[in-house]
This record gives C-alpha cells, structure tokens and sequence, in this order.
C-alpha cells in the first residue's frame, strides 16, 4: 500500500525490502514456508509428476490428449476413475465402489477439489510419502490403483509411485523403553544404512566390553518379532460404552454399510478382495505383525543428525511411538468421558494416527467447526503420557482447557497454562498448553516463566498437538521442534492450501498428512451447517467511483468499502436477518470502516483497542441478550478470541485475497446448527463487495478454496426488498455527499488494515506499515497464478476460431 | 442556426459513464474523445475512438476477474 | 444502484439466430404454393397437428359447414376471458389460409374455410381418395434394418454436416450440394482469402441447437434452393409431410416416385433423413430425423439426442463422457479443454472462454442451453435444477459485462437559437422514429445516423419557411 510513509519503523525499511512480506500475516503463512532454510528434504519428494506428460500430444482442441497411452477397460463403467499421466485422478463420486476408491486415494493423494460429481486427486511426492507412512506398500498402490482405474495406468505414473514410494517408509525411529531405535522389517535396508559413516557414528552400542569391539560386525541387529496388543481402542476404558466400535475388518459405520450393500452387486470382484485387503492392513497392519523386524540402537544425542542423514540417503525416518511399551514416562491419569462421543470421520482420522498400535506424527485436516479439538483430546487420551499442546492465541488456550475438561476426565490441576497472562504451576500437571510465540521468543522472560520453559525443555512428552498449524511459518516450527522433545507429533488445521508445494515441508518436519475430510459430505451428513455462500454485488455510486478512478492506491481501499451502495446492503442484510431472529457477525478489517459502520447503525463493536471488560460485556450480549443480534468486529476476532454462535457472517472489508482467512471466517458458522434441518440453508455468509473495483478480483481468489471443497458463491447484483426498505442511510446525494468528504478528509492510516500485536511479547517486528502495491497485498502477484494468466486462453486452440472472424 | 455533429451515442450505466469520463479527463487514450456529456447515462463520443474505448473496458474488467476456476495444477 | 447492474441490449449486436417452425414457414410461403399444398391430406394433417388446440377445435366445428360461419359465432365459442386466445387462433387461422374472411349474406363478417384444405383434411381423417401415404407395397427386405440401425446410421451422417462445420479433422467430407445448402443458409461463408467456407455467427448458434431443430432449420434453408435446382417446391414438401406420418423401421417402395422426388431423395440420404443400401435399391427406411421435421421446434420430439454425457460442477469444471470429437469440438466452442481420455473429456469453463464464444456471436442462454440439453443423468438425477445455478448465473454475467454499453451512431443537434426550433425539430424526428435522445433544457437531440437526412432536409424546409 501507498509509499513507505517515515514512521520510526520505516527508517529501516531498506533492510526490510526484501522481506516485505513478512508483516503479513496471512501472505506470511501461505508464503513464507517457501524458505525451507536447510533443504531438508529428500530428492524424491522434490520430483515433480506434474511434467510428466509435457510429452503428451495436444488434441486440436488444446487439451492434451492422453488417448494414445491407455487403453479402455471393457468393464469400464463399473470403475470408478481414470489416471492422467500427469499424476491427477479423476473420480466419480457417483460409483458404487467411490467409498472403496475414496478411502484409497485420500491415502494415497491430495484432493485437487472435490464437488458434487467428479472429485480431482493429485499424486504427488509428499502424498505417496504419507501414503507408505501409514503403511501401504508400493506394490499394493500400484495394484489397487490398477484395478480402479476405468483404462490402463500409464507406465510414468507406475515408475512415479516406484521412486516415490520404494525407499520410503521402510525405516522408523522408535522411541521403547527410554531408548531410541532404528526399525525396519528390512535388514537389507539397514545394512545398506549402516555403511555410511554419519549413521555409524549415530549408533549406540551397549554391550561394547572392550573397544576392539569397535570393528565388529554392523549386522547384530536385534531382532525382534512385533508383538501387537489387538486393536486399539480410543479411549481405551470407556471405548465401547463411549459408542466407539473397534475397528475390525471391514467395520464401518451403519450408514456406509447399507448405502454400500445394494451397490456391490455391480463392483468387479477384484477391486472388493484388493479392498478388503488394503482397509485390513491399513488398519491392523496385520502382516506387519507377524513380520520380524530389526532395529539398532542409536543415541539421542544424535538423532537430529540421525534425522538429516536418513533424508539425504532417501530413507527418511518415519516417527513412531510405542506408547504402550514406554515404561520410563509415567502415564497420566486421564480418559475419555463417556459423552465425548466420536464422529466417524473423527474416528477414522484417528486410526490413521494409531492405526498399528503406535502413535504416527502427522497432520489431521478438519474443517473448522467439525471437532478439531475432540480429535486432539482423543489423541492425549490415547498416549496418555505427558501432552503439550501449542496454539496460536491467549484465547486459543483457553479454548483448548476447556476442551480437555469437556471431553476427558482431565480437571484443573492436571491442565497447565502457560501464557503471557496465565501461567499456571506447570510442576505435576499432565496436560501444558502454550502458544507457539510464548515458546519460541527470544526476549528476557520473567523468573517465573524461565523456569516453567527449563521445566519444560526437560520433559521427555509424549505428545505435542499442534493447532492451526498452517498458520505457523516453518522458522518458528523448528525452533518449537529444537525446544520441545517430543515422541510424536500431531498437526491440527482446516485449511491445507497446497497449490505452493513447499508448504509440504510440513511433511518432514512434523509428518505426513493422516487424514483429510471432505467439506461437502460433512456437510451433506449435517456434521457441519448448510451455508449458503453469497457474493453481493454492490454498484459504486458515481461520486464514489470517480474518485475512485482518480485516487492513489491506499484510498482506494477506502473508497470502495465506504461505497454507500455498500453501506446500504449491509444495513439492508443485518435488518433482514435481525428480523429472522438470526444472529449476525459482521468483519471488517478496515477500521475506519468498522467504526462508520458501526457507530452510524448503532451496534457494538469490538476491535484491537477494544478492552478485555467491553469485549466480554459486548460477547456476553451478543450471546445472551435477545435485543443485541448483530456485532461488528475486525480481524481480531479472526484468531484472538472465541466468538459465540452466529448463523449470519456478512464481510464487508477483507484481506486481499487470502483464501485461508475466507475458510476461516466461513468456519464460524460451520458448527452445525441443531433442528434446522428443514431448511435448505441454515447458515449465511456474505461477501459484499464494490463492483467495478479491485475488490471483485480478490473476492474470487479468496473463494478459490471453498470452491474447490464444493461450496458456490451465488451472485448477487441486486438485493431483492432493499429498495422498498425504508429508512436506509445514505440515500440521498447530500449524505453521500457527505460521506464521501469524510471518506477523503481520512488519513492514509485510516486506509489501512488493523495491525495486530502478536500474543504475548512481541517477536521482531510484528507491525510495520507495509511496503508494497495493492497486488502483492492482495497476493495478486501469486506466481501461479501469473503462470497461469500467461498461458490462459490467449493462444486460441480450437480450430473454429482461428477460422473465424467476426 | 443548429449545431450538428456525428458521433456515438453511449448509453451505460453511472460508475461506466465515470470511468469513460475518467479516461477522457486524463487523456488516457491518447486524446480527449467526449462531444459532449448528455446526461447521467449518456455521452456523445466521437466515432473514430470506439474499438480503442471497447479495448480499453475490456482491459478493465479484466483487471477485476480473478480466474474463478482453478485448473489445479 | 439497481440500474448500474440492469441488462443493457446492444443495437449494434448482429441477429440471433431464428428458428422457424413450421407454422411460421408456412406463412412465408406465397398464398398460391400454400393452396396448392392444401391439396394433399398430409399436409393439411401436418398443419393441423401443430395448430393450438383452440384452432383444432374450430377447425373441425366448422369442417362440414359449407357457408361462412359468422365471426361472432365463432367467438363465442370461447368464453370472454379467452378472446385474447381467440383473436391469436383466428390470426394463425387466417395466416395459414386455413380460413380466410368472407362476408356472409347481411354483411356481417364471417369465416370461410379454405376449400383444398376441408376436402383434404375430410379425406385424412375419414378416409376416402387416393391413398395418401407412402407405398409399402414390397416384398419383404431380405435384409432388413431395425431401428437402432437406423437412428445410429441417421445420426452418422447427420454429424457429418456438424463435423464439416467445425471443420474436425476426422470426418467424410460432405458433398458440394450441402456445402452450397450451408453457404446459403449463412452457416458458413466464403473465406474473403482463400475462398474456402468458414462458420459464421449463426453457424455456431445452430452448432447448439438441438438435433431435430438443426435439421428443421437445415431442411427449411434446403427448401429455399429446391426450385432453383428445377424441383417442385409442393412436390418437396408434400413428400416430407408424408414421410414424418411414416413409421419408424418399415421401407417404403420408391415406386412412382417422380424424377425430381428420387433427386430429392438422395439428397435426404445424404442428411441421414432416410435410409437405402444402394441409390438405386427400389426401396428407403425414413429414419427419426425425417419423422421428426414436420413439428419444428415445437414440444414431444422424438428427440434422439444421444444419452446426456456432460458434468458441470460448481467449481466450473466440465467433463464430458464421450469420445466423439464433434461432441468435444462443440464442448470446445466455450470452454477450455485440459485433457481427454479415452471416454472423457475435462474441461472448464473460464472467463476467456467463455467470452470467446460471447464474441463469435453464441449467447449465454445458448450456452447454457446446450449444456442443460446434454447434462448426465447424474446431474439430472440430482437436479433441478439441473445445472449449478451459480455457474448459470456466472455465465449469464459474462455476457452482462460485455453489455454495459449501448453504442449508437448518431447526429448530435444542439444550440437551437428558440426552444421552439427545438421542439419543432424534435417531434418531427420523433413521428419519424428516428429520435434516440433528447434534453429540452438543453436544446439538444440525438438521431438515429439513418434518420439524419430526412431530419435534416425538414429543417432545411422549416428554417426556409421561418426565416
């Protein structure tokens, strides 16, 4: 925005220039992860399947045309999809075997986008990565990819799960008894690593009597048959009366079951037996059971070399907790209450954490509002060892306590706090939770709090959860990871936005990614609430608009939240739905506007400045009073504190165009409505934006995420009722007149978005006027979408309009 | 006496009259182009300036499209 | 505000395409081929068939009335809150020359019906006359076509045309006569360079339509040309008639058949309107594009559109379940392709794209008609509506954004020296229904570029006069 203005911060804006980014907050997450710092990641992840068909031939029609490299199968119709040899599938969700197919492909790939009929998966690196993490088996993907697909595989994408696939998964570190090991059922691998020197030199060996022992034979590995204690059950006392079945083969929910049943009748043979196998070892790893394993010893000092090493070699280390069989940490003493009730795909979600018995660190997505925190409660549950749970806000932490005391039997004395304004006795608490900046900042820090992080820096944990965990950037992550000791890791988040592939970094720093829900069928099976989406045309007003025109960039910004039209619909929309009785939030993130709006309708609001007192007295209103319907907030609300229940989101100003922040916003109506089942649409989230502005342009991009989870924006270019609505502001062209004075008599800081603190002391410089053009705010300067913009429809393909001329 | 001339007759909207009369004002096609504002949703443009004007709206709205389909690549 | 978003028509944008039916055709036609078609029962059944019910029922109450019936009497066969029907019927009626106006003794006006016309329709519906369909008088084809036979068969050299006008690689070429039809009908046109045809704006618009109105269309701009190849116009269409009343999977004998009718035959073949093994074999299988054409566009088609095979997702992606690659072609008129496999197509629809096909002169609606025509029974299954509303409605403003502005040539009048000069000016310009604009105050008019000389010539005449 607008030139680098000379406020004492800016005087060392040439230094920041190349970071310019870094102020943003959301462009900061999304883009920041980029930097990966110490390349660690193996060479296999960083091939790209994607190019793998710059080979194919374009059709006449520009599309490329893979007809030539497979072949239909004749029972076609009765499979469900078709791999491109570019590494996207293509499924159709109407197949009776998509459950069967669903279930494999979200192991095995990311979901591209998933709308009603056709779903788009995506292999990639990272993807067969998580896939092999969890237990299956290159032979086994290839095979049961095979039998789905409607044509042949073609051979790029058989040799691409090869190379991704073959090397991966086959070693784990394993933390028993106090000890780390290296496992693997394959001596070969081992044998193979234990050539190099870096991971000699990691070795432990305890029964050395004397140093000749030094030369002695790499290959006394200790072998050892695994032992499985049956199938895991969470919350182990209370699993079965808590209404959680055990998975066993094949075991799924009522539901699924029938709506399955009739429809088996027409799925290939081969694809229900490879089912029926791939759902059993995914689950119980049964032949990993019976399997031999063997493993070395290696020494915990060592391991972060270990770690690197076993990356550069191709084998990265896949981390795995025996929990059951760590006798040195205590457990604590906490469970699941009976009423902590899981949903299925929270469960499912969870057998993919521990489906062997043992706790995989990965990353768990949900969509806001279906049950994140469940999950991380379950997860301590089931370890029950010493859990840490990091997050990203005050407010958040109070959040997560009183989850824990919600759903498991944990109380007061056994949940720390540790935060800048409570800082509970950490001492013989079984349960800490922080933020990520009260742990990584680097400033002087009280007595009290030294001494709580030496405590905790000491602590062997069993678990660490990590919430919101895309919208950290990866320095912060590692220095969190050289922190905390921790035996597994568990990433919590709504929104996985991959179409920057470095943000898969995450892959190896925590783990793969264990689940992913799919927006829709929650939405479908009333998990989370029906929203109607909608973007609201708003004419700028000429006066408005010229100016516009005329005007820097800062006060465009301005000019187009300020737009009367815009003004009016809003009035127009809190009205209509104050008198349905509903309740309606509306975020702004420009404060000048927040405030207009606000003060000129005669509703609370609540801001940065705003204090802890008046916001809870407004929180408490909204909630309770039945005469305060509608609040407005900035972008404070967005991460630092816990809004009530509303069904009615209206945005009026938001961020460029940060898709997060808009699946974000959106989850704060998700929580599902109860006994609003009649209705189409139980929840409503606006958007209005000022046509003809750049605002259009970032309204789509925000949605771009959404959309691709099968929610669509209705356009709206005339709000039907406004114009017999009486006494609506800003009619007449004196008030907009008016208004439009205020609007240009404002400062360029009041063009400016709220700048928000960071939690707790302050990590670098959180808050500087930001240096950059409207794109770069607006993350319009994407490079994939530049990308995509130069190779869009400018090059006409179709044979038709090369001949045709108007 | 009467004054006649040949031109364009356009008739639009308010916020595109503006951004006509924007790009007339700052010579932003090369040339001032307007005979003359008629009324809120009227211009009398001369003839010769048309296809550049229509480049010039198409330039617009498409500044403010953001690609909605993702090609997910 | 709701005036910046309000639909604007552009009046420079070129004609959509028109789709008669046969009602409008007929009308076309000179009174006298009209009474001359009268003369076969098929036609006048043809014709009947697709007259509004309330003309049905007139029709045969006054079938066997040999005197004009009185108008008022005809009226009040209707009750009074459905005159405004009555007065269309009478219209079409009379249009057609189904009926035509006739004093009756009195001088009240009265209704005669057309006499051709009565004795024919007596004979189709009560028999009677020469036999007036098709012969069938064959031995049995030794080897007979059953009906999917000849529906695939139509709808391969139906394509044929399609596929020359997309200009698709892959295709048999089409003979010089349908080049000339398509040349005529204005689907195509002469490259200014190269001579050879091109599509026009209204050939994309009838690459969307539907099966049977294609061939309607196709047919009605054929008939435009059949005198000038030395066939009987009565004689082309009368054989039409006759073969949309003939049945789907049974030959007929072209015994009889006049020279000019076997020509037309073969032109037919070509279109996939009937079926023979060899030119000369003596016999034909009419096939659904034949009994389809006589009911134009209107409702119950036979519609032999192939199983619908296209997707279209909320997040603007199409997938098309086929490998034919006019089906993709069309697919490719508006949207973007990404790949194609063997049975599908992927494609999204994009602004670009989208507005592509807005500047080669194909509307939003056709668009979207084409899509809702071709949907897959999945969406069908899930609909209605059966197309995401929101892609609809997008697709719908991409052609909204392109209409914000009317542009309309014109003479600029101002500085008038009286507001009577102006006034004066003024209406005459508007009795002429050339004024597009007009400020009083300000003493200032627009009119239409056409309307300029007649206008200025009057102000020559007037200033002339009051000066």
């Amino acid at each position: 925005m607008g030139g680098p203005k000379k406020t004492k911060k800016d005087d060392n804006s040439k230094k920041w220039k190349k970071r310019k980014r870094d102020d943003d907050e959301y462009v900061y997450a999304e883009e920041e992860l980029v930097d990966v710092g110490d390349g660690g990641i193996p060479n296999a992840a960083k091939k790209n399947v994607e190019s793998e068909d710059q080979g194919a031939a374009e059709d006449e029609y520009g599309a490329k045309d893979y007809r030539s490299q497979m072949i239909l199968k004749t029972d076609h119709e009765s499979r469900p999809l078709w791999v491109a040899p570019n590494g996207h599938i293509f499924l159709e969700s109407f197949s009776p075997v998509y459950k069967h197919a669903h279930d494999f492909l979200i192991a095995i790939s990311e979901p591209v986008c998933r709308p009603e009929h056709i779903h788009e998966y995506k292999l990639t690196a990272y993807s067969l990565y998580a896939a092999v993490s969890v237990g299956l088996q290159t032979h086994d993907i290839i095979e049961y990819l095979k039998r789905l697909s409607k044509t042949s595989i073609p051979d790029g994408i058989v040799e691409f799960i090869k190379l991704c696939t073959l090397s991966y998964g086959k070693v784990k570190l394993v933390l028993k008894h106090n000890q780390y090991f290296v496992e693997s059922p394959h001596p070969e691998v081992l044998q193979k690593m234990l050539k190099d020197p870096v991971i000699q030199e990691c070795r432990l060996r305890r029964n050395i009597d004397t140093t000749d022992g030094s030369a002695g034979n790499p290959d006394d590995f200790i072998t050892q048959v695994q032992d499985k204690k049956g199938v895991l059950q969470f919350g182990t006392k209370q699993g079965i009366s808590s209404g959680v079945v055990p998975k066993e083969h094949g075991n799924v929910a009522p539901g699924d079951q029938t709506d399955n049943k009739p429809a088996e009748a027409t799925v290939p043979e081969d694809i229900t037996n490879f089912y029926d196998k791939i759902d059993k070892e995914d689950e119980d790893d049964e032949e990993e059971a019976v399997l031999k394993t063997v493993s070395f010893e290696v020494n915990q000092e060592k391991i972060e070399v270990l770690q690197k090493r076993c990356i550069e070699l191709e084998h990265p280390l896949l981390a795995e907790y025996d929990f059951r069989n760590d006798t040195v940490n205590p457990d604590i003493n906490i469970d699941l209450k009976p009423s902590a009730v899981l949903r299925p795909y929270q469960e499912k979600s969870l057998r993919k954490m521990f489906g062997n018995g043992r706790a995989r660190s990965g990353v768990i997505v949900l969509p806001c509002g279906a049950g994140k925190s469940l999950v991380g409660v379950t997860a301590c549950c089931t370890v029950r060892k010493r859990a840490l749970v990091l997050c990203n806000s005050g407010v958040s932490v109070e959040q997560w306590k009183q989850q824990f005391k919600m759903w498991s039997t944990a109380d007061d004395s056994m949940i720390c706090r540790f935060t800048s304004e409570a800082k509970d006795k950490p001492m013989g608490c079984g349960i800490l939770v922080t933020t990520y900046s009260m742990i990584t900042h680097t400033q002087k820090r009280s007595w009290e709090a030294e001494q709580t992080m030496n405590w905790l820096k000491d602590q062997e944990w069993g678990i660490m959860v990590l919430d919101e965990v895309h919208t950290i950037p990866a320095k912060m992550f590692r220095r969190v990871l050289t922190i905390v000791q921790s035996h597994c890791k568990l990433g919590l988040t709504a929104t996985l936005l991959r179409e920057d592939d470095k943000i898969a970094d995450l892959n190896f720093l925590i783990g793969p990614k264990l689940y992913e829900a799919n927006w829709l069928e929650l939405q479908k099976r009333g998990f989370i609430a029906r929203v109607q989406c909608a973007e609201v045309w708003c004419p700028m007003t000429p006066e408005f608009y010229r100016e516009y025109l005329m005007c820097r960039t800062s006060k465009k910004l301005l000019l187009y939240v300020m737009n009367p039209s815009k003004f009016r619909s809003t009035q127009y929309l809190i009205r209509y739905h104050e008198r349905r009785g509903d309740k309606t939030i509306v975020f702004s993130d420009n404060v000048f506007a927040l405030k207009h709006y606000a003060i000129k309708m005669n509703k609370p609001y609540i801001y940065g400045p705003t204090s802890q007192n008046e916001r809870i007295q407004i929180l408490q209103n909204f909630k309770f009073n039945p005469k305060v319907n509608t609040i407005f907030v900035s972008k404070v609300a967005d991460t630092s504190f816990d809004l009530p229940e509303a069904n009615v989101l209206i945005q009026i100003s938001s961020h460029g165009g940060s898709r997060r922040q808009e699946a974000q916003r959106l989850g704060r109506i998700l929580r599902a409505k109860k006994g609003a089942i009649a209705e189409e649409y139980n929840a409503f989230f606006y958007t209005l934006v000022s046509q003809d502005t750049m605002e259009m342009s970032y309204s789509r991009k925000r949605q771009r995420f959404l959309v691709n989870q099968g929610y669509s924006y209705k356009v709206i270019t005339k709000l039907a009722g406004m114009d017999e609505e009486p006494d609506l502001f800003y009619k007449t062209r004196e008030e907009q007149s008016q208004l439009l004075q205020q609007v240009l008599a404002a400062s360029d800081v009041d063009a400016d978005e709220e700048r928000i603190p960071g939690e707790g002391p302050r990590t670098g410089p959180a808050v500087h006027r930001r240096v950059g053009n409207m794109s770069s705010m607006s993350g319009a300067d994407d490079a994939v979408y530049l990308e995509y913009k130069k190779t869009a429809f400018s090059n006409i393909k179709h044979p038709l309009f090369k001949k045709f001329r108007t | 006496m009467v004054n006649v001339m040949k031109g364009i007759l356009i008739e639009c909207d308010q916020a595109m009259k503006q951004f006509l009369l924007h790009l007339d004002e700052t010579v932003a096609l090369g040339r001032k182009f307007i005979i003359q504002d008629l009324d809120e949703r009227h211009l009398f443009i001369s003839a010769d300036i048309l296809e550049t004007l229509q480049a010039r709206v198409d330039d617009l709205m498409d500044q403010i499209s953001f690609p909605l389909a993702d090609r997910g690549l | 505000m709701a005036e910046a978003s309000k639909v604007i028509k552009i009046t420079l944008q070129s004609k959509n395409l028109q789709c008669k039916n046969l009602h409008d055709y007929l009308k076309t036609l000179p009174t006298e081929i009209l009474d001359r078609l009268y003369n076969h029962p098929t036609t006048c059944l043809a014709v009947y068939r697709e007259l509004p019910e309330i003309a049905q029922h007139y029709v045969i109450r006054i079938l066997f009335v040999e005197q004009p019936v009185p108008q008022a009497v005809v009226a009040s066969w209707v009750s009074q809150a459905y005159s405004k029907e009555h007065n269309e019927v009478a219209q079409v009626l009379s249009s057609l020359r189904v009926w035509q106006e006739a004093a009756i003794p009195g001088g009240l006006p009265g209704w005669i019906m057309n006499s051709a016309f009565k004795r024919n329709m007596k004979i189709a519906l009560l028999g009677g006359g020469k036999p007036w369909s098709m012969s069938s008088q064959l031995e049995t084809d030794s080897k007979p076509r059953d009906i999917p036979y000849l529906d695939s068969y139509a709808m391969e050299r139906w394509e044929c045309v399609l596929h020359y006008m997309v200009g698709s690689q892959q295709q048999e070429g089409i003979s010089a006569d349908a080049v000339r039809i398509l040349l005529h009908a204005g689907l195509m046109k002469r490259d200014e360079d190269d001579g050879s045809p091109v599509i026009t704006r209204e050939g994309f618009q009838f690459l969307l339509l539907d099966t049977p109105s294609q061939v309607w269309y196709f047919i009605l701009q054929y008939l435009d040309t059949v005198e000038s190849r030395g066939l009987d116009l009565v004689d082309c269409l009368t054989f039409l008639f006759q073969l949309s009343f003939s049945t789907m999977g049974k030959d007929y004998s072209t015994e009889g058949m006049s020279d000019g009718l076997l020509v037309f035959l073969q032109h037919l073949r070509e279109f996939g309107l009937v079926y023979q093994r060899k030119r000369k074999a003596g016999r034909f299988y009419p096939t659904r594009l034949a009994l389809n054409i006589a009911s134009g566009q209107s409702r119950s088609q036979l519609d032999m559109n192939r199983e619908g095979y296209i997707v279209v997702e909320t997040n603007y992606r199409v997938y098309a379940y086929t490998d034919s690659n006019l089906q993709v072609a069309l697919l490719g008129l508006f949207c973007e392709l990404m790949y194609r496999f063997p049975n599908l197509a992927v494609g999204i629809l994009t602004r670009d794209s989208v507005r592509q096909a807005l500047k080669s002169g194909i509307t939003a609606e056709q668009i979207v008609g084409f899509l809702r025509l071709h949907a897959h029974h999945r969406m069908v299954a899930v609909g209605p509506p059966v197309l995401p509303p929101t892609v609809v409605d997008q697709i719908k403003l991409w052609e909204n954004e392109r209409n914000r502005f009317t542009f309309s040539e014109g003479i600029l009048y101002s500085q008038f020296l009286s507001q009577a000069d102006f006034e004066v000016l003024r209406d005459h310009a508007q009795d002429l229904g050339v004024l597009t604009w007009q400020n009083p105050q300000r003493r200032t008019m627009v009119v239409t570029r056409s309307g300029h000389e007649e206008v200025k010539r009057f102000w020559k005449r007037y200033s002339k006069g009051a000066g």
